[in-house]
């Protein structure tokens, strides 16, 4: 496969105020790929995230398709790249195809309004989360994996190529995160690109063409996810012990749990 | 979410609504004009057509032109205003309980009209002074705002505009403290309360101009007061120059709802209810809800004006009355308008 270069961090440096977060990220993410960002809490992963898609300045250290973040507009990057954030709530109880539209605000001009076309492209997308029948339910009143379908069905209607999401399982029941992966693989088959932050990884075994791992505000281990998550990386970065085990042909990792 | 077709129904419903009680409120009165009447003096008003007999047209003339027509719009106007920059703040600050008066535009405004009666007799100089303080009090809240962190801006602009309500609110009492007790604070007090009866048509023509071009801007970037909603990080990541809009936002809403204290003093109430009720029965989408609150809000205060005249004999300033008539109804509704948001 030809790799085509998508999003390019060099020696990225950042602080909150005084508090170092990134100590000199090189990171790389092709046309294709599915990379998962993996790490301890506060490691620097959703910075990263939040520098890429433009809501920090990244002080020209990121280049979107060749070009410093810095040129483009929110609505640029927008019709680049979709962001997923984990479900949360919403004040103003909107139904899901009203938050599905907000997905084609950076189709719209300033003063134009969603069209016929726009109202289509919502359905298409629901359709592809599988969630069409939740159409005209309010947003407010779903469950946390139907939240986060509806999330990424706003993502689909952006119609873009590059997905970003933020801990998509974070918060769902046991189904719903293995149903979300599947959904994100099948995806992935289809071509779209996705760079996901995640603490599971067993899931970045299950669902990643590479896996890139953050401790300390540095990638300490970027490649292949079997070649990556090892059980000493594991023990380094977690302070756990961790089988990797083969099941059904796929590498899976299994925590070591001691009884007392 | 509602299919087009039933949303330009409701839209022209809620025009039709307002038309007719406009129409109604310009032949009900003191003086009750009936619509065969009203059918003959627009004839010849425009016509030329001898259908009245001078006495009676000159009567009819008077009263819509110099009394009726001038404070039939200046209601349709405030109302709309106050009513649609009520559910602008409501979005931006993802508040529910955000009125226009959030980044203290009225106690800005308040503050200088009470000074341009102290200083001058000129109604200008009054009206002039209320304008200016009303920007002058949001452009501090904002200063104070942005002087803050940044990072949960709106959280600050709200904790600005309170410190700037505040700040304002006690200058007022200064001014009312130093005025002559027997001329000019009871002025200040009787306009504080709110009032349409100063309209003058070409006066209230002036100022629709900016005021429908508020409206109109504010319509205009509906869509975007779903996404600030959903807070700044996302908003942004979906596209939207969130700083951009929100500035403009802030200053069409603020023009639109100082100019409405400049004509009519402080009416309270139309824009925390109206936005609450339209949000209630059609939901949240400001597509929608933005210019059913700007209808609703000119209906709501053409009737309250009508109570305001009409229910004893001596009139009841308007600022007063819509906070009578909006307490009860706002408590009726805070059950169910709970539902429109989490």
């Amino acid at each position: 496969m030809e790799l085509k270069p998508i999003l390019e961090v060099g020696d990225l440096h950042f602080s909150y105020k005084k508090t170092p977060v990134l100590k000199g990220i090189d990171f790389t993410l092709y046309k294709g790929e599915v990379v998962s960002l993996l790490g301890p809490n506060g490691c620097g992963k959703s910075t990263l995230m939040r520098l890429m898609l433009k809501l920090l300045d990244s002080k020209r250290r990121i280049k979107l398709h060749g070009a410093f973040l810095e040129s483009y507009s929110h609505k640029e990057v927008a019709s680049h790249i979709a962001y997923i954030p984990q479900y949360h709530n919403v004040p103003f109880n909107y139904s899901v195809l009203e938050m599905v539209l907000m997905g084609r605000i950076s189709k719209l001009g300033f003063f134009g309004m969603p069209t016929q076309t726009d109202r289509d492209k919502a359905h298409e997308a629901l359709e592809k989360a599988g969630i069409s029948e939740l159409a005209k339910r309010p947003f407010g009143q779903l469950s946390g994996g139907q939240k986060q379908l509806v999330l990424l069905a706003r993502a689909l209607a952006q119609e873009v190529n590059l997905f970003f999401m933020d801990e998509p399982v974070n918060g769902l029941d046991y189904g719903n995160q293995i149903r979300l992966l599947q959904l994100i693989d099948t995806l992935a088959k289809e071509g779209y690109t996705f760079l996901k932050t995640t603490h599971y990884p067993d899931h970045a075994l299950l669902v990643s063409s590479r896996v890139a791992v953050m401790n300390g505000g540095t990638i300490i281990a970027d490649g292949a996810p079997d070649e990556v998550i090892r059980s000493s990386m594991i023990e380094e970065v977690y302070g756990i012990q961790a089988d990797i085990i083969t099941h059904g042909n796929y590498p899976r990792c299994v925590p070591v749990f001691k009884r007392p | 979410m509602m299919h087009a077709y039933k949303q330009r129904t409701l839209l022209i419903g809620a025009t039709l609504l307002l038309v007719a009680t406009a129409l109604f409120m310009l032949l009900w009165g003191q003086y009750p004009i009936d619509m065969a009447t009203f059918g003959a003096y627009l004839q010849m008003k425009f016509t030329g057509a001898q259908t009245l007999d001078q006495a009676t047209f000159s009567l009819i003339d008077n009263i819509i032109i110099e009394i009726r027509l001038p404070r039939v719009l200046l209601a349709i106007l405030i109302g709309a205003a106050l009513a649609i920059s009520g559910a602008v703040f409501q979005a931006m600050f993802v508040n529910p309980l955000v009125s226009p008066g959030i980044l203290g535009v009225l106690a800005g405004a308040s503050f200088g009209a009470a000074c341009g009666m102290l200083v001058s007799e000129n109604w200008l100089v009054v009206q002039g002074m209320a304008f200016a303080f009303g920007f002058i009090a949001v452009g501090f809240a904002v200063l104070v705002g942005s002087m803050v962190s940044s990072s949960r801006s709106s959280v600050m602009l709200v904790l600005g505009g309170v410190i700037s309500g505040s700040l304002f609110t006690s200058l007022l009492s200064v001014v009312k403290y130093v005025a002559d007790p027997y001329s000019t604070l009871p002025a200040i007090v009787y306009w504080l309360m709110g009032s349409l009866s100063m309209a003058q048509l070409n006066e209230v023509l002036t100022v629709a101009v900016p005021i429908v071009l508020s409206i109109l801007g504010m319509l205009f970037m509906s869509k975007y007061f779903d996404l600030l909603s959903l807070g700044d990080e996302e908003a942004k990541a979906l596209g939207v120059n969130v700083k951009r809009i929100r500035i403009i936002a802030i200053v069409l809403a603020t023009l639109a709802s100082s100019l409405a204290v400049v004509m009519a003093g402080i009416i309270g109430w139309v824009g925390l209810i109206i936005p609450h009720i339209i949000r209630m029965a059609v939901g949240p989408s400001h597509r929608l809800l933005l210019p059913l609150s700007a209808l609703f809000g000119g209906a709501f205060l053409l009737l309250a004006d009508a109570v305001s005249r009409l229910a004893l004999s001596v009139e009841i300033p308007i600022g007063i009355l819509t906070s009578l008539i909006g307490i009860p109804i706002f408590i009726i509704v805070l059950k169910n308008a709970r539902a429109a948001w989490n």
